[in-house]
């Protein structure tokens, strides 16, 4: 059985900092928006872990941003070849099918993932949006929501705090569903906890 | 001992009588009365305490008209076997009264009624006749006539209380007192050369239907001597004379000497007539008292100025005759007086609540006068207690709700840096509450409290007092400091030109009248805003105009604001604002020019609606003002993130055969 050395070091520290994180901060924005109905902490107590986290993943993001962006690894792994469209889009369908279909036959999965190109087609775009968009957008949004008074006039640039907490709302709500989904994609790996062991070690096994 | 005291007293006087000339020709029966009554000392103290003189010149009565009588034909209830005995007499004016009854037996009612003034006295029975006549010494009337002076003959009825009730049902003194003419410049004078169409045998009746009239028909007595071209001499004086009779200014027999001295100072010159009970009447009929006095002058903070600093127009030879629509109308011009000196506070005072309800014509709103009195003008008192009453004066609930506050502790505690209501609300500038940022009042005082807030107030990992103002922007201090009901209040405003949106500029938006918005917010005119009607109304004003809502948490009632509490009972718990069953009220300002809002009550459950995105974009407080419809998305979205594990787990479930059968196969 080969290992492949898909995951470096920082990106696993940067993976579970950031999974920690993202699943408290998941919980204490529930705590904060249903405050009558949950009872975890106080609305005190919620506001200050979601709070620190919120900066500890900031800084965390960094990690990922610095070293992705001065490997030159983000754009081999999380561009899409856009320049050839149509074969990409044939291999988006196609992954697809194999999650819908293929997986349910006893297909092999279309996608080897190798340090070059561990994202199959589907990870690669919705990791681009994410990492590139969604991640730094709920930063932002997050950063106006913690200090609405200090971020007044990037607050008033996308239209009000009204704005500011749709959008980070919007993708609480996104990041929530995304994140079961997440936790139930890593066990299709060949074996449930190859893609899991492969976040600690580094190494995912070529079968 | 009171017995024995009157025997001693008979038993002396009737010895001493024998030493006393007795006329002969008074009778017998007199003789016997003068024995005791010939002693001058002999005096009756009444029960009023008056003391009334017993004694009877003998020799003076012999010659009067009744002279010959006996004592008992006028006192029919003493004889000598009765007397003395002792008799209750009340008052001289009882006694008098009782006397006079006797009268009536030898000068019958009818002969008394037939001159008509006498007539009508005596029909008033106000005063009776020894009042007038005299008891004991009465000569015969036509001897008196010819002897009395006419001051004498006037005031013998005229010194007494005698009244007249005009038509108007006004009652007219008839009295005068002599005294006063004597200290007049008219002191010299006998009474007929004012008053020439009465005389000895004339007494005209006048038929004045008011005191009014009375007064301008009497001033021609003036006129008689006080001609116009004399009156012409001083301009200012004549001025006056054409607006008012003498008798206001001057009264009617206590003229005093109008010669003002050349070196008497300004203010003593107009002080010459202002000192008097005179006033001025509006043309609505109001009377207003131009009297200024001058106590008030000396303790006032105007003390050095003369009345022409402010009273510009008017000098010792200029006195303008002006008139005003009423004493408002004359309170509103008067504030140009003291603008001349206090530019600054006028201005600030025109841009007041006040100023606004004053030219809206309610009477009771401040002014100048009103607070500052007309000529009373006083320093600002170190007693910061008695500057609050004042405002409390008129603002009485707004005093009881700030006398249970930790600022009037402070106050009574005698701190000086403890607030006045003109702390918070200014003095002059006094703003509607709404419009007033009533924090930065707050503020003003409490220099370092952002500092002192964000000890606690505040977002990890850094300190920074910009969260504090975050909370500072968007809930008035009293919401926290005060132990009483709140409310969430959405405003109407411009948001391109930040800010509020007036009724009147709404009703323009709308072209409708002001009072018709009310009907534009509140369709259903129940009183209350729906969800439904507020996101129309936003929606008809935001096709017009770039209007939103702005929000704040504040006090219900605004008057709680004044309520401010001790440090130890604030609210110190977040969720009382931040969660969706915060026990908030809901309400709607619409701000009015100057004045206070009109505020409806609104359905808080708007502010968790999805039009509340784009209708008030710039208040959202966590919890409160969450949008419920994203809560059922993050429900919907959870379980469909399951759904998808479970789906695909199901279906592998189910397609495993396939899979084995695959591999076997293989």
């Amino acid at each position: 059985m080969k290992k492949i050395y898909l995951h470096p070091l920082p990106v696993r520290v940067w993976h579970w900092i950031n999974a920690i994180g993202f699943i408290i901060l998941i919980l204490t924005g529930v705590q904060i928006r249903f405050v009558d109905q949950v009872g975890l902490m106080s609305f005190e107590t919620a506001v200050q872990i979601h709070s620190w986290l919120g900066f500890i993943l900031l800084a965390n993001y960094f990690i990922w941003f610095v070293y992705y962006i001065f490997t030159g690894k983000f754009f081999k792994i999380y561009i899409p070849p856009f320049w050839k469209p149509v074969e990409f889009i044939k291999i988006c369908i196609r992954q697809a099918k194999y999650y819908a279909y293929g997986i349910m036959i006893g297909d092999e999965n279309p996608h080897h993932p190798v340090p070059e190109n561990k994202f199959n087609p589907l990870q690669q775009i919705s990791y681009l949006f994410i990492m590139a968009v969604l991640i730094p957008v709920q930063i932002i949004t997050g950063l106006m929501l913690w200090d609405p008074q200090l971020f007044g006039s990037v607050v008033s640039l996308i239209g009000g705090i009204q704005v500011a907490t749709l959008i980070h709302t919007a993708l609480w709500i996104f990041f929530s569903a995304f994140i079961i989904v997440h936790f139930y994609l890593a066990t299709l790996g060949v074996t449930p906890m190859t893609h899991i062991k492969a976040m600690f070690t580094g190494y995912e096994d070529e079968h | 001992m009171r017995g024995i005291t009157i025997l001693s007293l008979v038993i002396f006087c009737f010895l001493f009588s024998y030493f006393l000339p007795i006329k002969d020709a008074v009778s017998d029966d007199t003789k016997s009365c003068l024995r005791c009554h010939s002693v001058k000392t002999l005096s009756k103290q009444l029960e009023n305490k008056e003391s009334l003189s017993l004694y009877i010149d003998g020799s003076k009565f012999e010659k009067s008209v009744h002279g010959a009588m006996d004592c008992s034909s006028c006192h029919t209830d003493i004889s000598l076997k009765n007397h003395p005995k002792p008799k209750k007499i009340a008052s001289k004016k009882a006694y008098a009264k009782e006397v006079s009854q006797n009268c009536l037996q030898c000068h019958p009612q009818d002969s008394l009624m037939k001159p008509e003034v006498h007539g009508k006295i005596v029909k008033k029975n106000e005063i009776f006749c020894s009042e007038c006549h005299g008891s004991h010494y009465i000569t015969s009337m036509k001897d008196w006539k010819k002897k009395a002076g006419f001051s004498t003959y006037c005031m013998t009825c005229h010194q007494h209380a005698i009244t007249k009730t005009l038509p108007s049902k006004e009652k007219l003194s008839l009295k005068v007192n002599e005294s006063e003419i004597k200290k007049s410049v008219h002191g010299k004078f006998e009474c007929i050369v004012c008053h020439s169409d009465f005389s000895k045998i004339n007494h005209p009746i006048y038929n004045y239907k008011t005191k009014a009239q009375y007064r301008t028909e009497m001033t021609q007595i003036c006129t008689k001597c006080h001609k116009d071209q004399d009156l012409q001499k001083n301009p200012a004086h004549y001025a006056l004379t054409k607006t008012a009779s003498c008798i206001e200014c001057h009264g009617y027999h206590g003229v005093k000497p109008a010669k003002v001295a050349k070196s008497l100072p300004e203010s003593q010159y107009c002080l010459n007539c202002h000192s008097r009970a005179i006033s001025m009447k509006m043309k609505n009929g109001e009377t207003m008292s131009v009297q200024v006095k001058e106590e008030d002058l000396l303790n006032s903070t105007h003390k050095k100025l003369k009345c022409t600093d402010c009273h510009k127009e008017f000098s010792t030879t200029q006195h303008p005759m002006r008139t005003f629509d009423s004493i408002a109308d004359y309170r509103a011009k008067s504030k140009e007086v003291c603008n001349n000196c206090h530019k600054e506070e006028v201005l600030k005072y025109d841009k007041s609540i006040h100023a606004m309800a004053f030219k809206k014509g309610n009477a009771q709103s401040p002014d100048c006068l009103k607070c500052h009195g007309y000529h009373k003008v006083s320093w600002i008192t170190p007693d910061k207690s008695a500057r609050n009453e004042l405002c409390v004066k008129c603002h009485t609930r707004e005093g009881d709700a700030f006398s249970s506050s930790v600022h009037n502790l402070a106050l009574k505690q005698g701190k000086k840096d403890a607030p006045v209501c003109s702390s918070c609300h200014n003095s002059h500038d006094v703003m509607p509450t709404n419009i007033a940022n009533l924090n930065a009042s707050c503020l003003r005082c409490h220099k370092d409290i952002k500092t002192s807030h964000n000890k606690w107030l505040w977002n990890p990992p850094v300190r920074l007092t910009t969260f504090v103002d975050t909370h500072f922007n968007s809930a008035s201090c009293a919401s926290c400091h005060t132990q009483t009901n709140k409310a969430v209040y959405l405003t109407v405003v411009d948001r391109a030109k930040k800010k509020v949106l007036t009724e009147d500029e709404i009703a323009k938006i709308f072209g409708v009248n002001s009072n018709e918005v009310k009907g534009k917010i509140d369709f259903n005119g129940d009183g209350k805003i729906q969800e439904q009607e507020l996101w129309q109304f936003m929606s008809s004003l935001k096709a017009k105009t770039h209007a939103n809502l702005a929000g704040r948490i504040d006090v219900l009632d605004p008057n709680d604001a004044h309520k401010i509490e001790p440090k130890s009972k604030t609210v110190k718990d977040c969720a009382v604002c931040h969660s969706s069953g915060a026990q908030l009220s809901g309400k709607i300002e619409i701000n009015k020019e100057g004045t206070k809002a009109v505020k409806f009550d609104f359905e808080r459950t708007a502010l968790n609606s999805v039009y509340a995105i784009p209708d008030i974009k710039d208040f959202y407080v966590l919890g409160l003002t969450k949008i419920k419809i994203l809560d059922i998305l993050f429900f919907i979205a959870v379980l469909g993130g399951i759904a998808v594990p479970v789906g695909h787990i199901t279906l592998r479930i189910l397609t495993a055969p396939i899979r084995r059968k695959r591999k076997e196969g293989k």
